[in-house]
This record gives C-alpha cells, sequence and structure tokens, in this order.
C-alpha cells in the first residue's frame, strides 16, 4: 500500500491515535537503548567527550531521509503528499531564534523535551525539574504572546526544502547530506582523541 | 580505564540511530508526520491552566485555538499519545535492562543545587525556544530533517552551533 496511510485514508482518527501510541513506545525505548536518559551522555558531545548524540542523530536522520526517497522509488510512498501536506512550513526568523534558545536551553539544562521524558521513568530528578521548567516557559510565551505574536509567524517561506534553496535535485541533496554525516561521523572520532576540556583525553578514548 | 558507569550497556550508536531513524521511517509511512514531544507539553500545560483559570486561557491569544467550541479535547491529539507512546517505551526499555535509579546527573564536582537550578533555568529557556521553533530535536531537527524542511535545518543549525559556543560557560556543571 502506498503511504502515508493516514493522509490517504487508510485509517481513521481512533486508529492513528493507536498508531501515535505504538510509534512513541518505539520512539522511547530506541532513546532509551540509545542511552538518551542521561544528561551528561546528552551534553558530553558539546566538550567533545563522547560524539554519541551526532552519531545517533544523524545515522537516525540519514537512515529515514534515504528510507523514504526509496520507498517512493519503489512506489510505496507518495513524496509528493508529504510536500503539500505535511512538510515542515519554514518561518526562518522565529526557527533561528527558537534554535538559540533551545541551544542554550539545552547545554544548560541538559535535556531536549523527548529526552527528559525518558529520564523521568529512569529516575532522573533533572530531568523533572528540566520538564516542570519547560511548563513554565510555555506559560512565559503564552503570557509574552501579544508582544511576539507577529515575530513568531514572521519569515514564512511555506514548505521550502534544502534542495528548492540550492536548486539542485532532491536525490543529489540528499546524496550530500549523506556525505556530510560520513564526514561528521569521521571527524567526530578526532574530536573525542582532541577532547580540548579534558586533560587526560574523552571517557569515549579511554573506553577504547 | 573504563566509560563512566552512566554511559556503560547502551546500543552502538550507529546501530541505535539506524533504529531510531527506522521508527522515524514508519511514522512516515504511517501518518505522514514525524515524531514530536514538545507539542504534547503545550497541550498538557493549557489543560492544567484551564482548570485553574478556564477564562483566561479561552481569552489568551496563544491557547485559545486549543480550547475551540465544538473541538476536540486538546489532549485527544496524536502528539499527545506519541508522547504515552515514550513514557511506555522507556520505561519497559528502563525495566529490561535494570537501569531505573534515582539520581541527579551531573559533572563529578557539581553540586545538586547547582544542577537542579540549572536544569529549571535550561527547560524554561527550552520550552520558550520550542514554541518559537515550532518544534524540538524530534519534531523539527529529527523529523524536518530528514524531509530536508529548510526551517528545521536551520533551526538545528542554531541549536547545536549554540549550545556548542555556550557549552564553556557552563563546563562547571558537566566536569
Amino acid at each position: 500500500m502506498t503511504g502515508p496511510l493516514y493522509l490517504f485514508g487508510t485509517f481513521g482518527y481512533g486508529t492513528s491515535l493507536i498508531v501515535s501510541l505504538i510509534t512513541g513506545f518505539f520512539f522511547g525505548f530506541v532513546l532509551e537503548r540509545a542511552g538518551f536518559a542521561d544528561s551528561r551522555t546528552l551534553t558530553n558531545i558539546f566538550y567533545f567527550r563522547d560524539m554519541r548524540v551526532l552519531r545517533v542523530m544523524f545515522s537516525a536522520l540519514t537512515t529515514a531521509m534515504v528510507g523514504l526517497i526509496v520507498l517512493s522509488w519503489l512506489g510505496l510512498f507518495d513524496y509528493s503528499v508529504l510536500l503539500q501536506y505535511a512538510l515542515l512550513e519554514t518561518f526562518l526568523w522565529p526557527q533561528l531564534v527558537g534554535g538559540i534558545l533551545f541551544g542554550l536551553g539545552f547545554i544548560i539544562g541538559g535535556y531536549c523535551p523527548g529526552t527528559s521524558m525518558v529520564g523521568i521513568v529512569s529516575g532522573r530528578l533533572d530531568a523533572i525539574v528540566f520538564l516542570g521548567g519547560m511548563f513554565v516557559g510555555i506559560y512565559v510565551f503564552a503570557a509574552g504572546f501579544p508582544i511576539w505574536s507577529t515575530f513568531a509567524s514572521s519569515g514564512n517561506l511555506g514548505r521550502l526544502t534544502l534542495w528548492q534553496v540550492f536548486d539542485i535535485p532532491m536525490s543529489v541533496m540528499a546524496a550530500l547530506i549523506v556525505a556530510m554525516a560520513l564526514a561528521a561521523f569521521w571527524l567526530a572520532g578526532l574530536a573525542e582523541k582532541w577532547a580540548p576540556y579534558d586533560k587526560k583525553g574523552s571517557p569515549a578514548q579511554r573506553r577504547s | 580505564m573504563q566509560a563512566p558507569d552512566y554511559a556503560q550497556g547502551f546500543w552502538n550508536p550507529y546501530v541505535a540511530g539506524v533504529a531510531l531513524g527506522l521508527v522515524l521511517l514508519m511514522s512516515f509511512y504511517l501518518m505522514g508526520t514525524g515524531l514530536g514531544a514538545s507539542g504534547a507539553v503545550v497541550r498538557t500545560a493549557a489543560v492544567v491552566a484551564h482548570s485553574v483559570a478556564p477564562e483566561a486561557v479561552e481569552q489568551n491569544e496563544f491557547f485559545k485555538s486549543l480550547f475551540k467550541s465544538g473541538g476536540k479535547h486538546p489532549l485527544m491529539n496524536r502528539i499527545v499519545f506519541m508522547v504515552l507512546g515514550i513514557f511506555l517505551g522507556g520505561f519497559v526499555a528502563v525495566l529490561t535492562a535494570r537501569r531505573f535509579r534515582p539520581e541527579v546527573g551531573r559533572g563529578p564536582t557539581a553540586g545538586v543545587g547547582l544542577r537542579l537550578s540549572l536544569a529549571f533555568v535550561g527547560g524554561v529557556l527550552g520550552g520558550v525556544g520550542t514554541r518559537f521553533a515550532l518544534g524540538c530535536t524530534s519534531g523539527q531537527a529529527l523529523s524536518g530533517g530528514a524531509t530536508m524542511a529548510a526551517g528545521s535545518w536551520a533551526f538545528m543549525l542554531a541549536v547545536f552551533g549554540t549550545a556548542f559556543a555556550a557549552a564553556y560557560f557552563v563546563r562547571r556543571q558537566w566536569s
């Protein structure tokens, strides 16, 4: 059957909630098995101690990216439906500012939203406090919304993709991203040996 | 020397990454959308606030779209169910690996008070950030990244660029 199944009406709203629950189950399971329940593992990347976050994220991103393209070549996935109805819209300025705030939150708080949830069920108290802080952050955003609502929807470029930005074929863009990921994996190994914050070398290096 | 105990016993990062990628691919194939987490926090925060001050929340420009008359309950949403799944899946993974351990993740010389204060501050910043960016590491960076959405890549670069640049200033809580 050609995906995305829900957008083609293959199953209804009620089933979609169950599908999301099951997808979330696998998501949470894999996040835990990746070691992403611990704030130290998550932030070690920023000190070049252990580049696990980069390895997991980029291999996940490229797996799904290539998988979607292969499925569409096989006729099992209609990429045009995704582009027309489901691709995340670009709001350039708020996404950059949101990214800066989120990056600060990540290195200061030690978590991002999904990983804090896995941290909580692993018993991490700092994860509970982080998620509590997120609630406060959302109330702050809601309270100040009249002030920044115009900015929050500025820079809207619609459903824009990278291959459209660079004006190259989609498969070439994907190949470039895969090449970039492979280069990043190689550089990650070098960065762990460098480990500028630790005089005796990184934990990852000591492990081997 | 060995890896610190908090980093032991996990999957090879590339294996974990491919597994995570397959979960993301499954989500796109079935639903047409990727993974997400922060949207559920917004909806839960809205429902909690609504139980305390319903009128204020219904008049709030940001929250009011969740409480349209005749609309579905804010928690009857795919992202809320996904997050329930995250908690369940994470818990099953923790239990089966016998890794449940109440503790505060922090560097060897950092105090608990410092770490928890910064966890709170970081949570606030992250919460505000997700609302400007319309998503987080899962909804924007992973899901938007895999579909090559331009804004998601801008978000991802901003997140990691900022975190690398700011890491120096909070190194004491992690070293």
